[in-house]
């Protein structure tokens, strides 16, 4: 061993630090993250001496410095924006656009009414059909979105989980009519339903069989779809929810977990189907904190897999897509997205992502434009082409700061993990609710620490911009999208052969109901027939049912973050007041309407509304207006507060009110909160919804305001 | 009684479901003025009352009690009845709030035109009743629900209350017979006309069938709070909507049995008495804590106990002699 260059002494250091510090230990100014992981201001070569891994390799076990030995030196990421318009037609249009601008691969969004399994004619979906994606109901449909697009060479991905085998076999379909063979095809399907019990919601049967549909699709492409990757285990959609990287590392992992352990129970062999798992998380703008958790899965699941004796060494070894998160942007001053869309790609490389997706910087306030796509698309050129960024192989590798940082993570992660093993495995423990309450705990803890200011975000809570400029945003006109979808169903039903496609519904029936039979090879003969998405989806809904998960709720946990008891006893004054003259506390309805199942913002005014001493009635999700309506009458509520994430509020709102009128309820007040772009407002407005909520408002605020609409009219 | 009082009553009486949640609102109200209405509201629906099989449900948390009413309700409107459910959920002590999600595990009943369902706060009452439970009951009858449930959070306190205002009471419980009757007053077990074991389905239900003759073993030791009925156990799950028609002949036989015998109009009077004495104290506490004499002294009173100056027993004498004595002025005033 050479000698150090520098004699240095730590407590030389922390003597000085000290005093700069005004006489207190540098430890005082220790950070605690949100996974309850203390940071310190400064790392040194001790901290590598409690490493539980020492010097690793990429492209070597553990994994942690990266999949592949030569990673973005040998193959930039692939740039993969996730997209979806209303029609097949557009979204076939701007995905072409996207390929010649220097996109890589596709990544498909549908719409709420096909990841439900429903038709764009059915009455449940008035106002989902074509929005935050592509309304398809049929292999007719999935081919105009690939109409030109030579599958053979370009790898899809598609964000289907719900309806996984109508969607899965009309993109099978669709390349076999283009003449491209099945084991041609490349990308990758979601099918991660577990996490839609935990979050997101867009489930359609109960666990188990959608469990057995999970499985038989990773049988069926294991077997005729070598390079198509099975299962694309998420943890953005946990991250969005509000989970720590604590969190979205124990439970994506442990879901990941109980896929493989299905796949092995059917007698599948280990090698033959992991290589095809690939993973998917969130990166937000903790950035040294999601470089570390990118490392940390790579070495967890390489432990994870050792357990099934891997012979391929590609068994364990963790490939992944990264989305940046689309819960960081702010609705107010919306350039500043880019900025942090920008810090939060470049975590996502740092940390050897094999492809991304940039979030348009309009995308808390609606469907992106033209032209924040193709802003969100040059971040990552710039990332890859102008700073030099792909050249050196996990840059943080060694760091004191990032090895220490990637260790934390990975312990407390396996201990939690341990926890849902303890439960049973992770169908287990989301049986018990269990990841559901920590994640939702979480989100309503950060939500109390920014409402008060301790987690800045510039332009909401500090820096608040007075004149920022209106900003344009894409619009859809859901009306004639549904009109134009259900012309085409109407065509498919009429010119195919009713016979055949009753008895290939029928076969899929039967296989649902005695467990026989690989589900995709089913729904791929169906689908061939111009069966629909809906047809396909209600023949195994016959024998398992719809599915509606119960709602969970907490309390307290928001009040408990919340250090400035003022600001909240006085919303508690005042509502003691309200109780006082009118009689009762103020009673609010908490609802989401159509397909949406993204329920975050829901569960935190509901749970934060509670804390605040409303009484707060919670609807069941994918509810039309009329059961919004009817629900709040029976519950006899001063307020309805509609939650809405998926641009439906248009079109569900105004039939809301209708129905109000038609009840004569109107005395019943209405408010409205979640993804509204503020061109909306006044529509919103002109139909009599008193408070519209952007993100970003501070909670006891948003109660007091409801309390003042209420004095008006109560 | 004023207008709006007797259209109120023409809609309830016709079914009308907002006018049945005003009319709970009503009832519910503190506020004097609106109480006041109800009280004449409720006076003039008793004729139109009294029809409906009333049946309470408790079990601790997480044993799919609404889950169970969702099967058993829907069951139950197959057959042509009504089904009203009356659902308590506890209001924070702290805040005062609460959160109601009981429709959220009730989708389908709580769509279907013959049900009514409504969640209450429990607003500091003693364990998981309503302060108007009893009186919402007679809501629904008005209204031609024929059949009402009374579900209550866990089990504590609350369970004699439940009992003195429902036919039947029922209790749900989870299948482990390994720690059997755990959690569960030995009071709260006196109690059930029915005991069912839910969540008898897939890999539990052995555990469920051994639970059940546990409990039936356990139960022989224990006295009935019924003279002509032997509670009895069953076994149902919910979830796969198993065992409904059992549970509903159980029901059918026990309202036979203690109509026959005469417990059942029985058991109404008494609850009518103990309803009396509800309201007797309900009423004396809030005249109490309005008394101007008494008011002026609760914060001395309330101070003196906690900083323990004062014996709680002696505050409590001093209070009520405050309000014997300021009585007597009222009356020789008069």
């Amino acid at each position: 061993m050479p000698e150090s260059k520098y004699i240095f002494s730590l407590k030389e250091w922390e003597k000085k630090a000290s005093s700069e510090l005004g006489g207190n230990p540098s430890s005082s100014a220790n950070w605690k993250t949100l996974e309850d992981i203390a940071i310190k201001m400064l790392y040194t070569s001790e901290d590598l001496e409690k490493l539980s891994y020492s010097e690793t390799l990429p492209g070597l076990s553990p994994f942690i410095r990266g999949p592949h030995a030569t990673m973005y030196s040998g193959r930039k990421w692939t740039i993969r924006q996730y997209a979806g318009f209303s029609t097949a037609k557009e979204s076939n249009k701007f995905y072409r656009e996207n390929l010649a601008a220097g996109q890589k691969g596709l990544s498909v969004a549908f719409d709420l009414a096909t990841h439900r399994g429903y038709d764009s004619d059915h009455q449940r979906v008035l106002g989902d059909v074509g929005k935050a994606g592509v309304a398809i109901d049929s292999v007719e449909d999935m081919k105009i979105l690939f109409d030109q697009i030579p599958l053979d060479q370009m790898s899809v991905s598609m964000t289907m989980n719900g309806a996984v085998l109508p969607i899965l076999a009309s993109y099978i379909v669709t390349a076999e009519e283009q003449g491209v063979k099945q084991e041609q095809l490349s990308g990758t399907i979601q099918n991660d339903i577990l996490k839609e019990f935990m979050v997101r919601n867009t489930y359609i049967y109960p666990p188990s069989p959608s469990i057995r549909i999970a499985g038989d699709i990773i049988e069926y492409v294991s077997t005729y779809m070598p390079r198509y990757n099975s299962v694309s285990i998420s943890g953005y959609h946990l991250q969005e929810a509000g989970a720590t990287a604590v969190q979205e590392l124990a439970f994506s992992l442990g879901n990941g977990l109980e896929y493989v352990r299905t796949a092995i129970n059917r007698g599948m062999e280990i090698d033959s189907f992991a290589p095809r798992l690939s993973f998917f998380f969130g990166i937000g703008m903790n950035f040294f904190m999601e470089i570390a958790k990118l490392r940390a899965a790579r070495f967890l699941w390489n432990k994870l897999i050792q357990e099934f004796n891997p012979k391929k060494v590609e068994s364990s070894m963790l490939r992944t897509h990264c989305q940046t998160s689309g819960w960081s942007l702010t609705e107010q001053d919306p350039y500043n997205n880019i900025v942090r869309t920008t810090i939060e790609a470049l975590a996502a490389v740092l940390g050897g992502t094999q492809s991304l997706h940039t979030n348009a910087f309009d995308e808390a306030l609606g469907l992106p434009t033209e032209t924040s796509a193709r802003i969100a698309r040059n971040t990552q050129l710039i990332l890859q082409e102008e700073a030099g960024i792909p050249n050196v192989i996990d840059p943080f590798g060694g760091s004191y700061f990032m090895e220490s940082l990637s260790e934390s993570l990975i312990q407390e992660s396996a201990k939690l993990l341990e926890k849902v093993e303890k439960l049973g495995g992770m169908t287990k423990a989301v049986e018990s609710g269990m990841p559901k309450q920590q994640i939702e705990a979480s989100a309503a803890r950060r939500q109390a620490m920014i409402d008060q200011g301790q987690e800045v975000i510039v332009g909401i809570n500090k820096y608040k911009a007075e004149n920022a400029e209106p900003v344009e945003v894409r619009d859809i006109d859901n009306t004639a999208v549904r009109e134009a979808q259900i012309k085409m169903l109407k065509k498919i039903r009429k010119n195919r052969d009713q016979q055949k496609v009753d008895s290939f519904l029928n076969a899929l029936t039967n296989a649902a109901d005695t467990g026989v039979g690989n589900l995709l090879g089913l729904s791929i003969n169906a689908i061939r027939a111009r069966a629909t998405v809906g047809e396909v989806s209600l023949a195994l809904e016959k024998v398992w049912g719809r599915y509606n998960a119960p709602v969970q709720s907490i309390s307290g946990v928001y009040a408990g973050a919340f250090p400035d008891q003022k600001k909240i006893s006085e919303v508690r004054n005042e509502i003691k007041n309200f109780a006082k003259k009118v009689g009762r506390r103020p009673r609010i309805m908490v609802a989401k309407m159509g397909q949406d199942g993204h329920d975050r913002g829901a569960k935190v005014i509901a749970t934060a509304f509670a804390d605040m001493g409303f009484d707060v009635d919670i609807a069941p999700l994918f509810q039309t207006p009329e059961e919004v309506v009817r629900q709040s009458i029976e519950n006899d509520v001063h307020v309805i507060g509609i939650s809405s994430l998926a641009a439906g509020h248009k079109t569900l709102i105004e039939e809301l009110m209708k129905v109000l009128r038609q009840e004569n309820s109107e005395d019943i007040a209405v408010v409205a909160g979640g993804v509204i772009p503020p061109k909306d407002y006044d529509f919103l407005k002109s139909l009599g919804v008193c408070c519209i909520f952007g993100p970003g408002t501070a909670i006891p605020d948003a109660a007091r305001e409801v309390l003042m609409s209420l004095k008006v009219t109560h | 009684m004023n207008q709006k009082n007797s259209t109120l009553l023409e809609k309830i009486l016709q079914g009308d479901r907002r006018a049945m949640a005003k009319a709970i609102t009503l009832l519910e109200s503190t506020n004097s003025e609106s109480f006041e209405k109800g009280q004449e509201l409720l006076d003039s629906l008793l004729p139109h009352t009294g029809k409906a099989l009333r049946i309470g449900i408790t079990g601790v948390p997480g044993v799919g009690k609404s889950t169970f009413i969702e099967a058993f309700g829907l069951f139950l409107i197959k057959l042509k009845h009504r089904v009203a459910v009356l659902a308590v959920d506890p209001s924070s002590p702290v805040t005062g709030g609460s959160i109601m999600g009981d429709k959220t595990r009730m989708n389908e009943l709580s769509q279907h035109p013959n049900s009514f369902i409504r969640p209450s706060p429990s607003s500091g009452v003693l364990g998981g009743v309503a302060r108007k439970t009893r009186e919402t009951v007679l809501i629904c009858e008005a209204a031609g629900y024929d059949i009402v449930f009374v579900e209550t959070v866990g089990v504590g306190q609350s369970e004699t209350l439940v009992d003195s205002m429902v036919d039947l009471f029922m209790l749900l419980m989870l299948p482990n017979a390994g720690d059997e009757l755990q959690g569960i007053k030995k009071g709260v077990l006196e109690l059930a006309d029915l005991i069912v074991v839910n969540k008898s389905d897939g890999l539990q239900e052995p555990l469920a069938i051994s639970t059940q003759s546990e409990y039936r073993k356990a139960m022989q030791l224990l006295s009935s709070s019924k003279k002509s009925w032997d509670p009895q156990i069953l076994r149902c799950s919910a979830l796969e909507k198993v065992g409904m028609q059992i549970i509903w002949e159980a029901v059918k036989n026990f309202q036979d049995a203690l109509q026959n015998s005469g417990e059942w109009a029985q058991q109404r009077r008494s609850q009518s008495a103990k309803w009396m004495w509800a309201l007797v104290e309900e009423g004396l506490l809030k005249n109490f804590r309005k008394n101007e004499n008494i008011k002026k002294i609760i914060p001395e009173m309330e101070e003196s106990v906690s900083s323990g100056e004062m014996l709680p027993s002696n505050a409590a004498r001093r209070l009520l002699e405050k309000w014997a004595s300021s009585k007597k002025t009222c009356t020789s005033k008069k």
